[in-house]
């Protein structure tokens, strides 16, 4: 084989294999819908999850008799999943890929820097003619970095506001503990995600709860050594220390701050990203009692069948991964709402529907309780303060039934993802 | 079909890439800068275009150019070390420029938003394909001209005395310089020319996907750029084309239906195709032994 | 005036808690090292194969339950076994001349090996044995953390028995005629797949110890320390000198102290910029590294 026949294979071979992968089948009354996500690299959990949720919500409405389309018929949904490695590129492509077949919408992706592109590539304003920008609507479950659905029209999200999370969670430790003057920040600093939420979120809502912010700490994703930064932490000596990192950096601080002893007076905030297995996994001893806001906990029997479901489907439930099942539970009622008749014709005008039905959507059901959405196609959730106990995650505190709590004095101890 | 021409820009903006780093493995240089020339490329055209309301036309050359200023400026020093120590003093500079971008603030206000580089937050909003009613097609003829008066210059100047000199330099310094080719302008140039193209490819990627940062322009992409060539077998500008289409059409897109299976093979392909590559194949026991699991016998010597 | 030597306190504990995480570095170093200067090639998947073994010792701490030495050795063993493979996969079936190919080879077994760790562990950390976690040494102001120092000591017994096989042994007299003349040495009736596979084994081992004491040192393993390992790895070779090992100790330890030396005046997001910069310095000024020889 000299370089001509091997350059002649690969080219064989690509084409072969593309071919393969978009023989679409368009049989009527199935209702095609995407999710996409990391399945690759450190953030392959977040796929997983999310594929195991949406799998779980598209089949329990389908064993439940399906979806009403327009013109009376029944629906059923088809997912596929699409693994975006986290990559920019791949999620471009995905989303071509999607926009071109007859999917009627994506849920989808878990990786902020996937989202920030694909949104981008979307048509900014609807009914733009100028713009030709893709007319495909999104509907974001994990990508959490604030503010990101306001590049598109066609872009929504069903994420936490990490933004109100904290602006309660601070206030709240402000009246629990009137003595507690000062915060003390540690922030991941190359990861936008973590950047954000600590500069914009995190600071400015401690500031306005009375906090002072005595000082911050930054380290890089994939750090490994943290006495320096631990070390002026220790010296702060803040009531509260707040960390805006995802789980690996988090447990390296963490066990730093037990071998330096560091122990905030009052409480331990972390990043909401970080209620997650991954925590537990890495360091349920040194997590023992930080506080994280979180958008999902079983609370109730539903969101516990969620769990459970998800757990049959081999993922994790936790505040990333079950706002697909709210993803899928929207998409259902603006189906109806919409008459979207999921037809091989009818496609872009079922996407224009699905994307209307959204946008006019003031609150939807949720987990946890009703979910505010906001102008610019972003959710408002219930959360709760959950915080690490003994290997598991356990609900400390729940804002909405704070006046029952308050009479009767006692705590809600919930245990929820235990340690595998 | 929007998939398939979407996808062709990805080729094209690859074939830059992978297109800078062959014209400096002919000269013997193994670079991984081009992954920093790409993110300057990017960078720049991204602020002309979004920011200063420019043409993407002189976007592009602007970032191109100031790519190919870092690489002259850079082909200098370089050229004092070789082979694996030059591999590492390039994967340095690489990480140098994404950490520059990593600390880069730069915003301008556009109708109310600031629009910018704002760090480990990255660069939104360089939309200005859509923005201008540029359909997909358009884009990836766009793209394609760019690519073949690049790749056609490559090829024609591969094929003329310029190539002989360049690849004599690349086969052995010693010899080229007795016979009176000045090795620094040889090497220099190449440097340039590849921080040039490295520069356009990144100014096409900024304006693809809308939306870059600095975890964009790390290690993995300076692989990949040195990977094309490689893999594609240095003979000519084509082969590099085909690695690009092998790489990111058949492992990446091609291979979606195999699940997690994808993931893994894609390494494992790459080297897979470093053991049983032509020099191997010419290997005549391995040949023989292809030939009998085959059922081959026919007595040839045309491979290899 | 207080004030001046409280800051001079810090610094000097920066200094030296980056010294001592510089033996981690070091000892990936050697690795690199140990093979380069036989093969005169890089092997890009070391740090990889390193802790894809680390990563199979996860068996025996998970399933096992097994002390923490047992864990250790079975992360150099696997290491061992998986520096023969990169060696097969890699070096052994691709032409000596043809260095490019064996650079993309390793890079295909790095993403590889990657990938088999990230979907074995869906990419979540993973603890790791610990060793005294709790306990610090303290010399009046200044802390240093014990297993930090306990792996500085087993970087210098690395480095003693390497040395010792290198100058001693029959297959060091093998490994250093391959590595400085292969013609010769195949004259000499020496096999030189041999040696290189020898050398492979070898320098697994080591990452199998480097592996293991990184994952201990920070507490877990996560794909997230392929890149720093790979990088920092590749970062000290070249300033120890391409195949010095004492070069290579040396260099670890500085890279380890002068990080957290700019971390201290320059904050996280300029560290690595300034690494960067003092490697490039000694490319310019002194391109065979602290200890390396000439002609490497």
């Amino acid at each position: 084989m000299n370089r001509k026949t091997w350059i002649a294979v690969m080219a064989v071979a690509s084409m072969l294999a593309l071919g393969l992968a978009d023989a679409a089948t368009a049989a009527e009354r199935i209702i095609k819908i995407a999710g996409f996500g990391a399945k690759s690299g450190v953030v392959r959990s977040f796929g997983v999850n999310a594929e195991a949720v949406l799998r779980a919500a598209t089949d329990d409405i389908n064993n439940s008799g399906g979806v009403r389309l327009g013109d009376g018929s029944i629906g059923k949904f088809q997912v596929d999943f699409f693994d975006t490695r986290c990559n920019a590129e791949e999620g471009i492509s995905i989303v071509r890929r999607l926009a071109s077949a007859d999917y009627l919408i994506a849920v989808g992706p878990t990786c902020s820097n996937v989202a920030e592109p694909v949104f981008g590539i979307l048509q900014a304003k609807v009914g733009d003619s100028s713009d030709t920008g893709l007319q495909f609507p999104i509907f974001t479950d994990g990508a959490i970095k604030g503010g990101l659905a306001k590049i598109s029209e066609w872009s929504f999200r069903n994420v936490p506001s990490e933004d109100a999370m904290y602006k309660a969670l601070f206030v709240w430790l402000a009246e629990k503990h009137p003595d507690a003057k000062t915060v003390f920040g540690g922030v991941e600093e190359d990861f936008a995600h973590s950047r954000f939420t600590w500069y914009s979120v995190m600071k400015e809502r401690s500031v306005q709860a009375k906090f002072e912010v005595v000082g911050e700490a930054k380290w890089l994703l994939n750090d490994t050594n943290f006495t320096t930064q631990v070390r002026e932490m220790k010296k702060a000596n803040a009531d509260i220390v707040s960390i805006s990192s995802h789980p690996f950096t988090t447990c390296g601080v963490l066990k730093e701050m037990a071998r330096q002893r560091v122990k905030p007076r009052v409480a331990l905030v972390g990043l909401t990203s970080s209620s997650s297995m991954e925590t537990l996994n890495g360091c349920a001893a040194q997590a023992e009692g930080i506080i994280i806001p979180t958008s999902f906990a079983p609370t109730n029997a539903k969101a516990q069948r969620v769990a459970e479901l998800t757990a049959k489907y081999g993922g994790s439930a936790d505040l990333h991964s079950t706002a697909a099942w709210e993803n899928v539970e929207i998409i259902r009622d603006v189906i109806v709402a919409e008459k979207v008749m999921a037809k091989p014709e009818t496609v872009q005008q079922d996407r224009r529907r699905m994307r209307d039905g959204l946008a006019k959507l003031k609150s939807t059901a949720g987990l946890m309780g009703t979910i505010a959405r906001t102008e610019d196609r972003e959710a408002v959730k219930p959360f709760v303060y959950a915080t690490a106990k003994e290997g598991a995650w356990v609900v400390l505190y729940d804002p909405a039934k704070a006046s029952a709590l308050r009479t009767t004095g006692e705590t809600p101890a919930l245990a929820f993802l235990p340690q595998r | 079909m929007d998939f398939y021409i979407g996808l062709l820009q990805i080729f094209g903006i690859h074939t830059l890439l992978g297109l800078s780093a062959y014209l400096l493995i002919l000269t013997g240089q193994v670079s991984m800068a081009q992954a920093g020339f790409f993110a300057i490329g990017a960078y720049m055209a991204g602020i002309c275009t979004a920011m200063w309301g420019w043409h993407i036309v002189p976007a592009l050359a602007l970032g191109g150019l100031l790519s190919g200023v870092l690489a002259l400026l850079i082909g200098f020093p370089a050229l004092r070390v070789k082979g694996m120590m030059l591999v590492i003093a390039t994967l340095a500079f690489s990480e140098v420029v994404r950490l520059f971008f990593f600390n880069f603030n730069y915003t301008v206000l556009r109708d109310g938003i600031p629009i910018g580089p704002i760090g480990a937050e990255g660069f939104r909003r360089i939309r200005y394909f859509p923005e201008n009613g540029w359909t997909t097609i358009e884009v990836s003829l766009f793209m394609g001209l760019i690519v073949l008066l690049v790749g056609g210059a490559l090829w024609w100047a591969d094929r003329s005395r310029l190539g002989a000199v360049v690849r004599a330099v690349g086969e052995d310094e010693l010899a080229a310089q007795s016979v009176g080719i000045n090795l620094t302008t040889i090497k220099v140039a190449a440097m340039t020319l590849g921080g040039v193209i490295a520069g356009i490819g990144g100014g096409l990627y900024a304006h693809m996907t809308t939306h870059v940062e600095h975890l964009n322009f790390g290690i993995l992409l300076a692989t990949f750029a040195i990977a094309y060539p490689i893999l594609g077998g240095m003979g000519s500008v084509f082969g590099t084309l085909a690695a690009v289409v092998f790489v990111q059409g058949f492992l990446v897109e091609g291979l979606r239906f195999l699940g997690d299976w994808r993931n893994l093979l894609f390494g494992l392909l790459i080297m897979l195709a470093m053991n049983v590559r032509i020099k191997q194949l010419g290997d005549v026991r391995l040949r023989n032994l292809l030939r009998g699991l085959f059922g081959l016998r026919r007595r040839s010597h045309a491979g290899a | 005036m207080a004030d001046f030597w409280l800051e001079v306190a810090d610094i000097t504990q920066s200094a030296m808690d980056g010294l001592l995480y510089g033996s981690t570095y070091a000892l990936i170093g050697i690795g690199f090292t140990l093979i380069f200067g036989v093969m005169r090639k890089v092997n890009i998947a070391f740090g990889a194969a390193s802790l894809a073994g680390t990563y199979a010792s996860l068996v025996a701490f998970q399933v096992l339950h097994a002390p923490a030495i047992v864990v250790f050795a079975v992360s150099v063993i696997a290491s061992g076994v998986l520096g023969y493979v990169v060696y097969l996969t890699c070096f052994r079936f691709i032409a000596a001349s043809n260095e490019l190919g064996s650079l993309l080879a390793t890079i295909g077994m790095l993403l590889f090996l990657d990938e088999v760790t990230v979907v074995s562990t869906q990419g979540m950390p993973m603890p790791y044995p610990v060793l005294f976690s709790d306990t610090m040494l303290f010399f009046g102001p200044f802390s240093l953390r014990s297993d930090l120092l306990l792996v500085f000591v087993a970087s210098v017994v690395c480095t003693g028995i390497l040395l010792a096989v290198i100058y001693r042994t029959r297959l060091g007299l093998a490994t250093r005629v391959v590595s400085q003349q292969p013609v010769a040495a195949l004259l000499c009736g020496i096999s030189v797949p041999r040696t290189n596979a020898t050398t492979f084994v070898l320098s697994g081992f080591l990452g199998g110890v480097a592996g293991s004491f990184i994952a201990s040192s920070v507490g877990l393993l996560s794909p997230l320390l392929l890149i720093p390992v790979t990088l920092k790895g590749l970062v000290v070779t070249v300033i120890g000198g391409l195949g010095s090992i004492p070069g290579a100790i040396v260099a670890g330890l500085l890279v380890g102290l002068l990080e957290n030396v700019f971390l201290y005046f320059r904050g996280v997001t300029e560290r690595d910029i300034y690494v960067m910069l003092l490697l490039f310095i000694f490319l310019a000024v002194r391109p065979r590294g602290l200890l390396g020889r000439l002609h490497a």
